[in-house]
């Protein structure tokens, strides 16, 4: 107690030089706790919108369908598959889709489209579809009166081709079974702007689709949303094990490139973050040689009346610690409010910015244990760190050389 | 009386060649009994503080063995050593060196925190210690609001209070007013002839000289002369 005690008072020792350290500190940390947050919280809005906007957070495929699509690639009969995952009570929705490149026409104009088909019930509840549609609005799986299905399209196909809602739309493509695919839709919605990334797809009722490329009720794609979205490997790997001869792949397969661009830019900050903490350390580091230098004929004293060596290093440790634990609380005070407004307003941004259709207006943080425990690891483990070179000086000087110091 | 101090043929050496070397102590050898009241006089840089901390583990001699109490301090490590100087030997010094963020009472107390002694018995203790030396009442202060004899008595009494069987004083009334340095010295020879402890000075001044029991001169290291009362 009386070693906590010394240690203590010795920070108020010198007010003035403790508090410059103690802000650098606590800059240092409120600093660490914001980049922190909007380093996670930008990720994971990216991540939520990526998943959200159509990947999910874990996809199902025949064979290697990811790697190498092919329209005879398909999931026959996923009716028992779709039931399992109705079952599942760590999986929050899933939905259906088939995939195939195709021609759209108009009366007057042609031009390339990725047609999707769709189960429009699942789709609105496992992916933000719904929420991209710009014009008219979302359609449902029913043929009109003059039996045509309709079609969503995306913004740059409705450019393209000069058409609009109530208009003809011809698709062209192959069928499962090789034969020429043609038909034609009503179009039903527009989907998204022109810079979205669906301003070349043909969305279409599952049924349509199917009907369209002769693949009788066959899909290439399951799409799953979790209830726990960091769980994705997990219940992918559970999955898989369940269906062997499917290919099951977490979101951070589907989208490797974004993952791994992802995992490269958090390193990059963590780089960033290391540099700026280690530039507040050495001002903390000098602060701490110089408290100990000038304390060297009290070490001598404090030895030659009995104090171990080890302990004079533990008092030194003690002292940096106790430093950094107050500034911490003091960054803990300012930097709660600070994430709390970050996480649930966050900035505005001027312009709204379109990310995979859907419009962010807002750049937010996440309020994690994470956010404020990393840096307060990392703050009170350089502290450590910082001690041990001052501590060892003091625990290393003879007395007598140390008391004839001034 | 048995002996408590002893050394034997002790040398500490400065530098390196002929040219540099200092012998601030050269093949000294004394032995000094349980309760002697002994001062090592002689002029500056005749190696007195020199001896004084050898004896008192604080430095390490060049050659030679240091024994307190039939234990070779020379030969010890210093964790070992940091804990022999806590149990066995009190040390009072020229400019006091009391803790300064510590007070009166916690700069007592701080050696028998060490040593493991419980809250209570080292409450008792500094309390008696501080009567003992006349400093009831100040207890809670830090050493900024103390007089310099006010600081050198609690330096005694911290010196004193783990009950060591050698106390060292290096200087003790160098900085002390004459009146001051007299009361404290003749307090040092009260707690001496009470608590039958050793006492050894390092010293040239004449109120020391005059009441110690023993004077071991020294010049350039070596003795000169050993004379006791």
């Amino acid at each position: 107690m009386l070693l906590f005690k010394l240690a203590f008072r010795n920070i108020f020792r010198q007010r003035r030089r403790s508090l410059l350290t103690a802000m650098s500190l606590t800059g240092g940390y409120v600093l660490s706790v914001f980049s922190f947050s909007m380093s996670a919280g930008s990720y994971n809005n990216a991540i939520a919108f990526f998943t959200q906007d159509h990947t999910g957070h874990i996809q199902i495929h025949k064979e290697d369908y990811l790697q190498r699509p092919k329209i005879h690639k398909y999931i026959e009969a996923p009716e028992d598959l779709s039931a399992m995952l109705d079952a599942n009570e760590r999986i929050a929705s899933h939905t259906l889709r088939v995939f195939s490149p195709s021609i759209a026409y108009s009366d007057t104009d042609n031009t390339p489209a990725q047609v999707i088909g769709v189960d429009l019930d699942r789709e609105r509840t496992t992916s933000t579809l719904a929420a991209k549609v710009s014009e008219g609005s979302y359609i449902n799986s029913e043929v009109d009166g003059e039996g045509y299905y309709s079609a969503m399209i995306g913004a740059g196909i409705a450019n393209n081709l000069d058409i609009g809602l109530g208009d003809e739309l011809i698709l062209i493509s192959q069928g499962a079974d090789g034969s020429i695919a043609n038909d034609i839709y009503m179009v039903g919605a527009i989907v998204g702007d022109r810079t979205s990334s669906d301003r070349s797809t043909v969305f279409l009722p599952l049924a349509a689709a199917q009907e369209f490329l002769s693949m009788y009720g066959a899909v290439h794609e399951v799409s799953i949303l979790l209830n726990d979205d960091g769980r994705a490997r997990e219940e992918a790997e559970a999955l898989q094990n369940l269906l062997p001869d499917l290919s099951v792949d977490p979101w951070q397969v589907v989208e490797a490139t974004f993952y791994q661009s992802m995992q490269t830019d958090k390193r990059g900050n963590a780089v960033f973050m290391g540099i700026i903490i280690f530039i507040v350390f050495v001002g903390v580091m000098n602060t701490v040689l110089m408290s100990v230098l000038e304390r060297t004929r009290e070490f001598g004293v404090l030895k030659a009346i009995g104090s171990r060596p080890a302990k004079l290093a533990a008092m030194i440790t003690l002292e940096t610690i106790l430093l950094a634990l107050i500034s911490v609380l003091l960054g803990l005070l300012i930097s709660i409010p600070l994430i709390l407004w970050f996480t649930y307003s966050g900035f505005a941004l001027p312009e709204p910015m379109d990310v995979g259709g859907v419009l962010m207006s807002h750049i937010t943080g996440e309020l994690s244990p994470f956010v404020f425990g990393a840096p307060l690891l990392l703050i009170l483990g350089f502290a450590i760190i910082i001690s041990i070179p001052a501590g060892v000086r003091a625990a290393l000087n003879s007395p007598t050389e140390a008391m004839r110091s001034h | 009386m048995s002996v408590v101090i002893s050394t034997t043929d002790v040398c500490r050496f400065f530098g390196d060649d002929d040219e540099t070397l200092v012998k601030a102590v050269d093949h000294v050898s004394i032995e000094i009994e349980r309760g002697e009241f002994t001062a090592i006089v002689g002029p500056s840089g005749s190696g007195k503080t020199t001896l004084l901390h050898l004896i008192g583990g604080l430095d390490n001699p060049t050659s030679g063995s240091v024994n307190l109490s039939g234990t070779n301090i020379a030969a010890m490590s210093g964790t070992a050593l940091s804990d022999f100087r806590r149990d066995h030997i009190g040390f009072i010094f020229q400019a006091y060196n009391l803790i300064p963020v510590f007070s009166a009472e916690e700069n007592i107390e701080y050696i028998m925190l060490l040593q493991g002694i419980d809250a209570a018995e080292r409450k008792r203790r500094v309390t008696e210690i501080l009567k003992q030396v006349g400093m009831e009442g100040l207890a809670d202060r830090r050493p900024n609001k103390l007089s310099g004899g006010q600081q050198q008595r609690v330096a005694i009494a911290r010196a004193m209070v783990s009950h060591p069987e050698i106390i060292l004083a290096d200087e003790p009334t160098a900085n002390l007013d004459s009146r001051t340095g007299i009361a404290l010295l003749d307090l040092m020879k009260e707690l001496n002839e009470r608590h039958n402890m050793t006492f050894v000075f390092s010293t040239h001044d004449e109120k020391i000289m005059k009441r110690a029991s023993r004077l071991i001169h020294m010049q350039d290291g070596k003795i000169v002369l050993d004379e006791k009362k």
